[in-house]
């Protein structure tokens, strides 16, 4: 546009920055935009990811001191402990990170998607879904041994897709969806609850323990499976992401702005739902990290941002220093999943409570 | 992009719901560097229409041709580079700053490898400029007044760059004084060649600051023109069903409208 340029005070002023909240990187016809907040929030979330790992290695229930598990994880120690490093807690320091990577992800789709702090991906059924395919391929087994970790990922689809199916399509991203897939949860659920009560005690308690989310004895034969599949979900996040941020505002502005909303919120939703598939399906249904990570994420990188990759950080950095609590917390190991409930409770009303009240806050204003 | 004439062309639109058609057989040609005014009572489908232009709602029949090109045929996205709609009361993103809010109307230039280029940069600089909102650039949107907010959504509007732009009564909150700034800015807009449709419901605002006047009844073309030719008390009885005179303005001659009654239907 050749602008008119006869503003007088807007033309006196040397042009501003712009944008002012962000550093630009151009090379060629290539550009790319940091916010700056967004990048302190991954300044202050990486220190604390470091944090965690180094618990999540060192922390034992078996009384194993600092040293030795530095020796261990490099290979100096003597070989047992080279293997309960190596062979135990690495991998399951690694699927924690990816769980709580994925279902931080996941719920930060999810929240932009419905526009509302409190909607995770179990809302659509990820997490029954996913229940009910582990605890009826454990059904079978004489042992109890929770197995096929690639089950749950199967279970969740498909509840989701039924929520979607019974709601009438992914267009509507509102109540109707959300309405839905209590039903459907509710339903998938009690089907896990009728499987269940048939089993024996010992098939029950191992189904227990992935129910209420547990990352003992996860090793690379799920890690890797999950880690390439979230080589590719987690780029197509980024993207989604990016275009997300255009469902802040009316519909008919983000799409004269361009945006394809059927096909975005489609998206969206597929992503949100494999990836908290995967997440339930190695780790169990994990509370709470879906919820938290990304209000905690969006807390540091600010309201206008859809905080992917800062949602990512928060729920690895929750998971796995969750992990490591639970190994040194209590004489007996807690599940991951317990203590993510125990945090995640206090965690939920806070919020709760908190946007009661900026809400009055704004409601008062003049 | 801004020379090209006709800016908007219409042919045999007919746009509607399922079971009650809204939009008949609507014909429009609007140049580049022209504004038109759509007016009409409530529910004569002025929105529909305007919506139909803007790639929003799929006409039953008909085209809608910017530049040249069927918008009905392109993208989304690639609509987007031709046509920009302000809807009558956008909501903004929770605390977003003016700058904030015009840097998104280089979206649809933008993509996952081209977040912010030079281009992107001059076009809001542009933009910020052109409606005066260069100050308020650091400012929360939800802390200005009507008038200025409304700026910062032309601005936003200007930044995508398009040839044709499509504004929702956009005057239609504000007071007399913002009214004139945002129609003022309206003009300057299709002063650097581009095409303005608005819906107006201020058929005396329409008819000073028009090129071309369409009045809408019922979901059909009543009359369009020359404001000048077009607004007389035959039409304003037409599309109000009120009596009115049409005096010329003592400033520059054009029409008034001075409502004298509602005329009783008989």
């Amino acid at each position: 546009m050749s602008a008119p340029g006869d503003h007088p005070r807007a033309s006196s002023q040397r042009p501003l920055a712009l944008p002012p909240d962000s550093t630009v990187l151009r090379a060629g016809a290539l550009s790319w935009l940091f916010p700056r907040r967004s990048a302190l929030a991954a300044a202050l979330l990486l220190p604390l990811l470091a944090l965690a790992t180094a618990l999540a290695i060192v922390a034992s229930s078996s009384g194993m001191g600092l040293a030795e598990a530095v020796g261990g994880l490099l290979g100096t120690g003597d070989p047992g402990t080279v293997m309960i490093v190596r062979d135990f807690r690495l991998p399951r320091l690694c699927v924690g990170l990816m769980v709580g990577a994925a279902l931080g992800v996941a719920g930060c789709l999810t929240q932009t998607l419905a526009g509302n702090r409190l909607a995770t991906p179990d809302l659509v059924g990820v997490n029954e879904g996913a229940s009910a395919a582990v605890v009826a391929s454990a059904a079978g087994s004489a042992t109890g041994m929770v197995g096929q970790w690639w089950l749950g990922p199967i279970g969740a689809v498909l509840a989701a897709a039924l929520v979607v199916l019974c709601a009438g399509g992914a267009g509507t991203a509102g109540y109707r969806l959300l309405v839905v897939g209590i039903g459907v949860s509710t339903l998938v659920g009690a089907v896990s609850d009728l499987i269940m009560s048939r089993e024996n005690d010992n098939t029950a308690g191992g189904v227990f323990l992935w129910a209420v989310g547990s990352l003992n004895g996860r090793d690379w034969s799920a890690g890797t499976p999950f880690l390439i599949a979230l080589l590719f979900l987690v780029p197509l996040s980024l993207a989604a992401g990016h275009r997300l941020q255009l469902l802040r505002f009316d519909d008919e502005v983000a799409a004269s702005l361009g945006v394809e909303l059927r096909r975005l919120r489609a998206a969206a939703l597929c992503l949100a739902v494999a990836l908290a598939g995967l997440a339930v399906g190695v780790g169990g249904p994990v509370a709470f990290v879906a919820l938290a990570a990304p209000i905690l994420a969006q807390g540091l990188s600010g309201p206008t941002r859809v905080p992917v990759v800062g949602s990512a950080l928060a729920g690895a950095v929750l998971v796995v220093a969750a992990d490591a609590l639970g190994r040194v917390a209590a004489p007996v190991e807690l599940p991951v999943g317990v203590v993510t409930s125990v945090l995640g409770g206090p965690f939920l009303l806070w919020v709760l409570l908190r946007s009661d009240r900026t809400t009055r806050k704004a409601r008062t204003r003049p | 992009m801004t020379e090209t004439t006709p800016g908007l062309e219409v042919r045999a639109l007919h746009a509607g719901y399922p079971g009650r058609p809204v939009v008949h057989d609507v014909d429009l040609t609007v140049a580049g560097g022209q504004v038109a005014a759509v007016v009409g009572p409530n529910g004569c489908g002025k929105s529909t229409l305007l919506r139909a232009l803007a790639r929003l709602h799929r006409p039953d029949s008909g085209t809608v041709r910017v530049a040249g090109a069927d918008v009905w045929r392109l993208s989304r996205r690639q609509a987007a580079h031709r046509v920009a709609l302000l809807p009558q009361s956008p909501r903004a993103p929770e605390a977003v700053t003016v700058a904030g809010l015009v840097r998104y109307g280089r979206h649809p230039h933008q993509g996952l490898l081209r977040q912010w280029s030079r281009e992107d940069e001059r076009a809001v600089h542009e933009a910020l400029e052109a409606t005066g909102t260069g100050e308020l650039a650091a400012e929360r949107l939800d802390e200005l007044s009507g008038g200025q907010r409304q700026r910062c959504w032309l601005a936003m509007v200007l930044a995508q760059h398009t040839p044709v732009v499509l504004l929702d009564e956009p005057t239609s909150a504000l007071d007399l004084g913002h009214a004139l700034d945002v129609l003022a800015l309206v003009r300057e807009v299709a002063a650097t060649g581009r095409t303005v449709v608005m819906v107006q419901h201020d058929l005396t605002a329409a008819a000073r600051h028009a090129d071309l006047l369409v009045a809408m009844k019922d979901g059909r073309v009543l009359a369009q023109g020359d404001p000048r030719e077009t607004v007389d008390e035959t039409l304003v009885k037409e599309l109000y069903q009120a009596e009115a005179d049409i005096l010329p303005a003592p400033f520059d001659g054009a029409p008034v409208v001075v409502p004298r009654a509602r005329r009783t239907v008989p």
